[in-house]
């Protein structure tokens, strides 16, 4: 009954598995900071990467594999924040999700994430690149496809909205520690 | 930067945890294959990667993917059905395990793994002995015809409980937790649970050789967070949580025989009651509540929609008096039970699990089964009433976890980790008389 259609052999890129081994857990925390949660985290690592590998000798010559990589995620993430997006995200309930952990660390954790919670994708997509994947302006302004002036409005009104964010000014000033 | 930028950056560097595992090579390359248009597009386009309901008849057609990663290739059959008999060639069966690829874990278990004399363990429940030392995954241990299964370190095992051996293998490794559902003589599992669609396989019971393969299309991506989103009902389907939908699959055809749409959000945990006429989903968005749909499966209809007020939950498992499940994560989770499937109603079961293990419900030999770091409980399943518990030890103030048992004839097994002395494997219990009195299923 079933037909075969195809058979075909993907080789593995020359320096593919050592990146993935060394960048990984960068890029996961990345789209942990992204989503939210590790599932989805690891979906949008493994997309980016499984768009990487067929172009990954020429992101090599550009040196430029990272970048790449992290511009997929970025523009993945925003995508699916497109179709899942329906405004601002109401944060009145989240602090309840703290009760059945006494741990500070996850405390802090998910001030956090709620706090990131408070922005639209854009804001969230430029606040991770630029202040955890220490990215320049310009290089978040490639990966997100906008221009330096956009990224700098971006960060400004996150900051601007942070600064409200329960639980994160206490982080700021020198909260938990991981 | 200024002042501000440089705080938030050294919040988000010093707060943000380590991923709890990594992504590997063989999982880049199964997207890959199973993903074409990543292959093909120079670059993702707006719109263009998001699966939609369109894509349902075409991954429907897109029929079964088959993997065999090594370091030097990967080997993609394609039929175009989406139930076949996959091809020896390439399969992840028991007889692949020598073209494991290199990222596979260093020390598989051979195919015949011996097991370990029974030791007792000091102050172990209900006379605990440990029967095997291999590292299975918390709460993946289950039982059916007088064998045992669990996944653990790249493999999915079949134990024998008298000696603790392994006896059969086949490579798996299990995207999310999820024990694995039996069904007449083909253990299914989830092999792939992520963005818009969901791979099944099956294998044969007795020798974990791959016999069945099914591609069920979510619609929408699938619930994050998700655990237990396979289980199978008395009628012998198997229902799969898969995006806003749970899909019911008719494992001896693998035709798709029906959807069960969602409204609440995508389905994160399913489970279906003995009697097969109730639908228990676990559902939740984001950051927002874990909520429990109940759902008439005769008649499709909402019988009732009940929330925690947190935003872990899951692990469901139906019994005649309602539906048992966890809420917490990591360091402290528990589990609860919903009569009739009502989380205003929810009573806690057990006294959970600490020390990152998870505390998650089994329903066994008509009994439920709550284990953890703290207590080890059987509970009847038509009330939730607690039969018995006994405590769980501790070595020199390290906790030992005890998983959730499966019961083979009187006797139960779990799985067991003692951290301070690095120890972990199969235990074999006798529990009580007091967990099988007046127990009807």
């Amino acid at each position: 009954m079933d037909t075969l259609t195809g058979v075909e052999h993907l080789a593995e890129p020359d320096g593919f598995r050592a990146f993935v081994e060394a960048r990984s857990s960068a890029l996961l925390r990345s789209g942990w900071l992204l989503t939210g949660d590790w599932t989805s985290a690891e979906d949008l690592v493994q997309t980016a990467l499984a768009a990487a590998w067929p172009r990954w000798s020429s992101l090599r010559r550009q040196d430029a594999p990272e970048l790449y990589v992290r511009k997929i995620m970025v523009n993945t993430f925003l995508r699916w924040r497109q179709r899942r997006w329906t405004g601002e995200i109401a944060t009145g309930r989240l602090p309840e999700t703290q009760a059945y952990d006494v741990f500070a660390q996850v405390d802090a954790r998910q001030s956090l994430l709620a706090a990131l919670d408070r922005l639209p994708a854009r804001q969230r997509a430029v606040v991770v690149l630029r202040y955890f994947a220490d990215q320049t302006e310009s290089q978040t302004a490639a990966a997100m496809g906008c221009s330096v002036g956009a990224v700098k409005s971006h960060a400004a009104r996150a900051l601007a909205r942070l600064r409200d964010a329960p639980g994160l000014a206490e982080l700021m000033t020198g909260g938990v520690a991981s | 930067m200024n002042t501000e930028e440089r705080q938030l950056a050294d919040v988000l560097h010093r707060t943000t945890p380590e991923p709890p595992r990594q992504v590997t090579v063989e999982q880049v390359a199964y997207r890959l294959v199973s993903e074409p248009r990543l292959r093909r597009e120079p670059r993702p386009r707006r719109g263009g990667l998001v699966l939609s309901r369109a894509w349902a008849p075409i991954l429907a057609a897109a029929a079964v993917v088959v993997i065999a990663g090594a370091s030097a290739g990967i080997a993609v059959l394609a039929t175009s059905h989406h139930h076949s008999t996959p091809p020896a060639v390439g399969a992840p069966t028991s007889s692949s395990l020598s073209s494991a690829p290199a990222s596979s874990p260093s020390q598989p278990p051979s195919s015949t793994e011996p097991g370990t004399p029974a030791t007792r363990i000091a102050g172990g429940p209900w006379g605990a002995e440990l029967i095997n030392r291999y590292a299975f995954n918390q709460d993946s241990l289950v039982s059916s015809n007088g064998s045992l299964y669990a996944d653990g370190n790249g493999f999915l095992n079949r134990i024998d409980p008298a000696t603790g051996s392994i006896v059969a293998t086949a490579q798996y490794n299990p995207p999310l937790p999820n024990p694995p559902v039996i069904v007449g003589n083909t253990v299914w599992v989830v092999w792939s649970y992520g963005g818009g669609n969901v791979y099944l396989h099956g294998y044969d019971a007795r020798t974990l050789t791959l016999t069945e393969s099914v591609l069920v299309p979510s619609i929408g991506p699938v619930g994050a967070s998700a655990s237990n989103v396979l289980t199978s009902g008395p009628d012998g389907h198997l229902y799969v949580a898969a995006g806003l939908t749970v899909v019911v699959v008719d494992p001896a055809t693998g035709n798709l025989i029906k959807r069960i749409y969602l409204t609440e959000g995508p389905a994160t945990s399913v489970a279906v009651s003995p009697d097969g006429s109730t639908l228990y989903v676990g559902t939740s968005v984001g950051a927002g509540p874990f909520e429990l749909v109940v759902k008439n499966l005769a008649t499709g209809t909402v019988v009732n929609v009940s929330r925690l007020q947190t935003d872990s939950g899951g692990d469901l498992v139906a019994t005649s008096g309602g539906v048992w499940g966890t809420t917490g994560v990591g360091m402290s989770e528990w589990t609860w039970f919903a009569p009739s499937g009502d989380l205003t109603r929810a009573v806690r079961i057990g006294q959970g699990a600490g020390a990152g293990f998870a505390s998650v419900p089994s329903y066994s030999g008509g009994v439920v089964w709550v284990g953890g770091s703290h207590t080890l409980t059987c509970a009847n399943p038509a009330d939730g009433q607690i039969l018995d518990t006994a405590t769980l030890p501790t070595d020199h103030s390290v906790v030992e976890y005890f998983g959730s048992p499966a019961l083979v004839g009187s006797r139960a097994y779990s799985f067991y980790q003692d951290d301070a002395s690095q120890v972990s494997g199969l235990v074999r219990m006798t529990p009580p008389a007091a967990c099988f009195g007046n127990v009807s299923s």
